[in-house]
């Protein structure tokens, strides 16, 4: 496995082309593998990617892969060409070291849905969680299957509000609006809209299998759009 | 020495200093010579009296609510034969008030306010299809002209007064001067006759000005506290301790 990270040059057309369509960037990441990688099962690793916008001249892209990328084509349309390149980290030893009872800092970038019906009988509908504090429970719902648990506010500290209980904020909520071609005919095209939003946060780690598996396959739905990338740092 | 205050409001007014031909415009505040001719006519005036002693009273305005310009784009056809005239662009202050005052002897003040109450000529506001919308007659004062535009209430409308929030405001006033004096401006509206085959007008010496006075409908307006720093995301870099390939 591998966890590559690649910084944009935002002054740049093709940087712009590529942040502004997930469509696009996504099309560009899974051409950076020179074997066209399998198609998702769930249950093998994937390419999962995600966009860290931390501020205008920072917008970092994170690939985590089985394979290791070669993200020449992207730096040529959207980096520094001569001096800027990608770095790619070795990341199965890394996950190898995980264990249970860890605690770290974690950032995810998710698109957290629920199905829905508005009324009995009727089929249900994939619908976004809008509110901070939906997005928030979507989280906490998540974490028993993928093995960790989100690190409680210590008791000390004030909790003005019941969305305080717990150590992670919910930012970035964005909603994307884009185009992509019908696979089945190709002149037809289908408006795209999603919502994602990004944790930050601590987690104690309970079963280190699971959290490989999510850190590998990762974490809800619309993960070829840059969602469920999750990724852990060292905690201070 | 009295002053009289005259109030001038209206949904348009137009006050033109040097326009000729098609372009009609309007100076920012009433002119003196209109202000004169306004007096003469309250008095039954004909066009060709003799103006010495209404010209020679001294001439101040307050900007009590500036207005916004408009322009009217205007047509017109001869009435009998048809013809259309040059088309010309007007322009008028929408929505202005303004505190205007004359400073004079007693008796002369006294007369016009007798007249503007009981105005042999309807007054209007710079151009006849600009009526006043609220009487004109404020009142004589036995003070002089300076201490009158200090004095007076603002007179602006009460929905510009709450929106202007603040207790004390700033308002613009132009008080005629002695010719001559040291950093005044001249404007063409010292009217000398006028007859309307031969108006004439002089220079008139003014100050600018500024003064602050009471907001009846100003709030004490909160002091914001100081924006508090926007928290950055936290930091987050995954690639701490990876072994770069």
């Amino acid at each position: 496995m591998y966890l590559t990270r690649f910084r944009f040059n935002t002054a740049r057309t093709g940087a712009r082309r590529l942040l502004t369509s997930p469509q696009i960037l996504h099309a560009a990441v899974m051409q950076s593998f020179a074997n066209v990688p399998a198609l998702p099962d769930g249950n093998s690793p994937r390419v999962l990617w995600r966009l860290d916008r931390n501020a205008n001249n920072q917008v970092l892209l994170y690939i985590v892969s089985p394979d290791r990328p070669d993200l020449t084509h992207i730096v040529e349309q959207a980096g520094w060409p001569t001096t800027g390149s990608w770095d790619s980290f070795a990341y199965a030893p890394f996950l190898d070291k995980l264990t249970a009872g860890d605690i770290w800092t974690f950032r995810l970038t998710a698109n957290p849905v629920h199905s829905i019906r508005t009324r009995d009988g009727e089929p249900t509908k994939r619908t976004a969680h809008i509110t901070v504090r939906h997005q928030l429970g979507w989280l906490l719902k998540q974490q028993e299957r993928a093995g960790f648990t989100i690190c409680e506010q210590p008791k000390e500290l004030p909790r003005p509000t019941d969305m305080d209980e717990y150590q992670v904020v919910v930012h970035d909520r964005r909603s994307l609006d884009f185009t992509k071609k019908d696979p089945a005919r190709s002149s037809k095209i289908n408006n795209v809209q999603i919502l994602t939003v990004t944790y930050d946060g601590r987690l104690r780690i309970d079963d280190p299998d699971k959290v490989r598996a999510v850190l590998t396959t990762g974490l809800g739905k619309a993960k070829a759009y840059g969602c469920g990338l999750m990724t852990l740092a060292p905690a201070q | 020495m009295s002053t009289l205050a005259l109030r001038f409001a209206g949904p348009l007014q137009s006050w033109g200093v040097a326009s000729r031909f098609a372009w009609r415009t309007t100076t920012s505040t009433p002119t003196k010579s209109a202000v004169v001719g306004l007096l003469a006519a309250a008095l039954g005036w004909e066009r060709d009296a003799d103006l010495s002693d209404l010209a020679a009273l001294r001439f101040g305005v307050r900007a009590d609510q500036p207005g916004v310009r408009v322009r009217d784009f205007q047509t017109a056809h001869h009435g009998d034969t048809g013809v259309s005239m040059p088309l010309s662009y007007r322009f008028y202050l929408a929505d202005a008030v303004f505190l205007a005052a004359v400073e004079g002897d007693d008796q002369l003040i006294e007369a016009l306010h007798a007249a503007i109450k009981r105005p042999h000529f309807l007054p209007y506001l710079g151009r006849r299809s600009c009526p006043p919308s609220q009487p004109v007659n404020i009142g004589v004062r036995t003070l002089g002209l300076n201490e009158v535009l200090r004095q007076e209430p603002w007179l602006a409308s009460e929905w510009y007064q709450r929106r202007e929030r603040r207790t004390r405001v700033a308002l613009d006033m132009q008080i005629e001067v002695a010719p001559g004096t040291r950093g005044s401006d001249l404007q063409r509206d010292q009217p000398v006759t006028f007859n309307p085959r031969h108006r004439r007008y002089d220079l008139r010496a003014y100050h600018n000005e500024t003064i602050e006075i009471t907001n009846p409908h100003g709030k004490q307006v909160r002091e914001n506290p100081p924006r508090q720093a926007v928290t950055a995301h936290p930091a987050h870099d995954p690639t701490i301790g990876l072994e770069a390939v």
